[in-house]
């Protein structure tokens, strides 16, 4: 992934938008951090944001009208928050930080008028080493010596004054006329028309009001070395557009300095407004209580205020994902985070599990209002994992070897009696590792009513590869079903999982695609189907853009007269199970509280149609039925709701045995028999348990023993008589300790595995000790 | 190399035998190869065909952290 898509995605995350309050001051204040500091009762930290965005802040926040009041989103609500009262109360307990002025640079500036943006001027020039003087008529200070105490304390004025004296910017007291106009333009190279003083009247300097346009980018003047806040017009005037004016010179002025356009890259100073996204939904009404003495709010009154601050953010998709919540992400952040620990040519790649944990699922980006999708940079980082060689040998191992199981056990017929296929039912690789016989009843039903001839093809799709960022593994996938179709007669393919339909639509676009859903919802019910409690219909991660298929679940049950319910965050909007993305093979237990935070959206029973879901969301204690539960029960409803998923072992044996019995039952093959399984081992509850976690399938310990068996095991215990063999068939050693019987069976004690490369262990994977490249399809067993 | 080594719990060969050379353990050198890096350790092994034995909570613990470092490197 190049720095340029990452920046494009970057720009589609508003999170880091600043708040409305700070894109309508002219100054841009940070007020939302203002009142975070104010309602932790920190008006230090709070007085320091001032500092950072007023000029003169001492003076100026006493000014501030609070333009921020109309944007603040609480109006909307009740009322925008009263920043002047908060900047009030800063001033009245805090002193501004002292700070250093640059050395002095020897350029000299001119400023007319002593007004407040020639005060604030001064300042923000001075301090940058700027020889400034201030030329003005009258005592300093215009039209803010007219201001009443309670509206400015006179000891601000004078404060600002000694504090511009302390930076060597000198006020001479002048006598103004075109002549002094003409003798100062001379003698500075820039020079600012403060016209906010009501002492510079324009025809004092020889100007007519008319020649005072400046541009209102640069409020640069036609020569450009003439800068001038223009002469108030009657009412509408406010301090804040002063300082803005000041600032906005400041900027002109040290373009102009340094040579830089002053027009160049001054986006963004103008008031604007955000695309900060905001939810109020659920926000409460809080009216402000006003102050016991407006000119002094105490400790508690400001603080009060500053706690109705919103702290507007966006993070609306953050409130539904459990992935970027426990990583303190927003898609922004994590995107960026992601992109640098992988992109990191050396050192140690600490973002691999957190870029591996995203389920890809899409409940993002539709959330999102503007559409980014954190899952498709995921997908591209994970590619470059693999690219790079970053990509941990052992995160998706297990579920990529379970996808060629699958594939090696692959089969396609037409229906029995028949030489061409109309239609495809491909049930994919987890229905028949679930329920493998509702799988074949309605394998049965579907070719009992649809013309044409059903063929049959149980394979894995090849999603896995994409999601574990293998992008030639996935087009071998996607080609191997590819050609099994074309050869079946390229008839339209009925898919069952709602991710093999999102692989195909993307992978083999030539390839007519119907969802079960939609076929079974056509078709008459089947015989023997139930109905259950009221349940919440669950919709897969992947059915997420696939309306059609969501609506025919829907359809089916109302068919069935199945009652139920639309859980919160259904539709486009359905969470994912943690199985999407293969988030549950890098870290099972965040892919588990994905489940869990579905699970607690309802109390009621869930019911879905994708068997992954099904079986994740009741292995977190839901109880959840599958739609098959229902239309070919093989239980009652209340004990599908409890059944237990099957284990990684039984899912393998599950599809086998859906396999043979298959063939046997309609076609009235005899298959051969697979001889993986020709070893009996007694193993314990807990142990199994245990398997389970360490992903050791019952046919890799079947695969030791017989090794064993033949060889003869490694070790044996002198004081147990126990026996100890190990194996590496692939990139895995497995040891297994055990007893055998004399009936030729296993009594199994512990079996565990290790990546690592031991000298001497037999087996096919004895010369390897996992390429860097990670899985290789072309490699180990097949 | 040697600070695989040293963090290692010490393994005690727990009875076991070699049961083709019919020997006791005892300590032998071997190296443990993982993605590119390889470690000299010391374990419990056949001091005639030098198979070295790894119980579960090597496997199980010090190694698959080792292995997780490596592959995160």
């Amino acid at each position: 992934m190049d720095k340029e898509t990452l920046q494009q995605f970057e720009a589609q995350c508003f999170q880091e938008e600043p708040p409305a309050c700070q894109t309508s001051c002219p100054l841009h204040l940070d007020a939302r951090a203002l009142a975070a500091c104010l309602s932790a009762g920190k008006a230090a930290e709070a007085r320091k944001i001032l500092d950072r965005h007023m000029p003169l802040s001492g003076l100026s926040a006493y000014l501030c009208e609070g333009p921020c009041q109309a944007g603040c989103r609480r109006q909307e609500l009740d009322r925008g928050l009263d920043l002047p009262l908060l900047e009030r109360y800063c001033l009245s307990r805090t002193r501004a930080a002292r700070f250093m002025a640059m050395p002095p640079t020897g350029r000299k500036i001119a400023l007319l008028g002593a007004g407040l943006s020639s005060l604030a001027l001064a300042w923000e020039l001075a301090r940058k080493g700027h020889q400034v003087r201030i030329f003005h008529q009258g005592p300093p200070g215009g039209r803010l010596r007219a201001l009443p105490e309670d509206r400015l304390p006179e000891k601000a004025l004078s404060e600002a004054l000694e504090g511009l004296g302390k930076l060597k910017a000198a006020l001479a007291e002048t006598l103004y006329s075109p002549e002094k106009f003409k003798e100062i333009q001379a003698d500075y190279p820039i020079v600012f028309l403060g016209g906010d003083d009501p002492e510079l009247r324009p025809d004092l300097i020889g100007l007519r009001r008319a020649d005072i346009q400046p541009d209102p980018t640069t409020l640069l003047l036609a020569g450009g070395r003439l800068l001038a806040r223009p002469p108030l017009e009657d009412g509408g005037h406010r301090y804040i557009d002063d300082l803005a004016a000041a600032r906005r010179a400041a900027g002109s002025i040290e373009r102009l300095l340094q040579g830089v356009p002053p027009d160049s890259a001054r986006a963004g100073e103008e008031v604007y407004a955000t695309r900060l996204q905001v939810n109020l939904e659920g926000v409460a009404v809080k009216e402000p209580a006003p102050p016991a003495d407006p000119r002094r709010p105490t400790e508690a009154e400001a603080a009060a205020e500053a706690g109705r601050c919103l702290q507007c953010q966006c993070l609306e998709c953050v409130k539904n994902c459990v992935y970027l919540r426990h990583y303190q992400g927003y898609p922004k952040k994590t995107a960026r985070e992601a992109y640098g620990l992988i992109s990191t040519a050396f050192g140690i790649h600490t973002a691999n599990t957190m870029v591996l944990s995203c389920a890809e699922c899409g409940q993002c980006r539709e959330i999102c209002p503007n559409g980014a999708d954190l899952g498709r940079i995921i997908g591209l980082l994970r590619q470059q994992m693999v690219e790079t060689g970053h990509m941990p040998v052992s995160a998706h191992e297990f579920a990529l070897e379970d996808m060629l199981f699958s594939n090696s056990i692959a089969f396609f017929r037409h229906q029995p009696g028949r030489t061409r296929s109309r239609w495809l039912f491909f049930p994919g690789c987890q229905l028949p590792a679930s329920l493998p016989r509702a799988a074949a009843r309605l394998y049965e039903h579907l070719s009992g009513h649809l013309d044409g001839g059903l063929g049959l093809m149980a394979a894995c799709c090849g999603a896995p590869a994409r999601w574990s960022g293998r992008p030639r593994l996935t087009e071998e996938s996607a080609a191997f079903i590819g050609r099994a179709w074309a050869e079946a007669g390229r008839p339209t393919v009925i898919t069952a999982c709602p991710s093999c339909t999102l692989f195909f639509q993307d992978r083999l676009p030539d390839m007519p695609l119907k969802s079960l859903w939609t076929v079974l919802a056509e078709l008459p019910l089947p015989e023997g189907a139930v109905t259950g409690p009221p349940l919440a219909l669950h919709d897969p991660c992947s059915a997420r853009m696939d309306q059609a298929t969501r609506k025919s679940a829907r359809d089916l049950m109302a068919k069935l007269g199945q009652p139920f319910s639309e859980p919160p965050l259904g539709g486009r909007l359905t969470r994912c199970c943690g199985y999407g993305g293969l988030a549950s093979a890098a870290n099972p237990g965040l892919a588990d509280d994905f489940a869990r935070d579905r699970s607690a959206d309802t109390e009621a029973p869930l019911a879905a149609y994708c068997v992954m879901c099904r079986d994740r969301l009741r292995a977190v204690g839901h109880p959840t039925l599958h739609l098959l539960d229902l239309l070919f029960p093989e239980k009652s409803p209340a004990e599908a709701l409890k059944r237990p998923g099957p284990g990684i072992s039984d899912r393998q044996e599950n599809r086998r045995a859906f396999r043979l019995n298959a063939l046997k039952e309609f076609w009235a093959e005899e298959p051969e028999e697979d001889q993986a399984m020709d070893v009996t081992m007694h193993i314990p509850e807990e142990l199994a348990e245990l398997l389970e976690k360490r992903r050791i399938l019952r046919s890799d310990l079947a695969g030791v023993l017989k090794a064993a068996r033949a060889e003869g095991p490694q070790f044996v215990n002198r004081e147990t008589g126990r026996h100890l063999a190990c194996l590496r068939p692939r990139q895995v050693t497995f040891w297994v300790e055990y007893s055998p019987r004399a009936d030729g069976s296993f009594d199994i004690h512990d079996a565990y595995g290790h990546r690592m490369l031991v000298p001497g262990v037999p087996g096919e994977g004895a010369d390897s000790a996992a390429s860097r490249e990670g899985f290789d399809p072309m490699g180990g067993r097949r | 190399m040697s600070t695989i080594n040293r963090e290692l719990p010490e393994i005690k060969a727990g009875g076991w035998r070699c049961r083709k050379c019919g020997r006791d353990l005892q300590p032998v050198t071997v190296d443990l190869t993982y993605v590119g890096s390889s470690f000299r350790v010391e374990l419990p092994g056949c001091p005639d065909c030098g198979l070295v034995f790894i119980p579960p909570e090597l496997a199980l613990g010090k190694m698959l952290e080792v292995e997780k470092l490596l592959e995160d490197k």
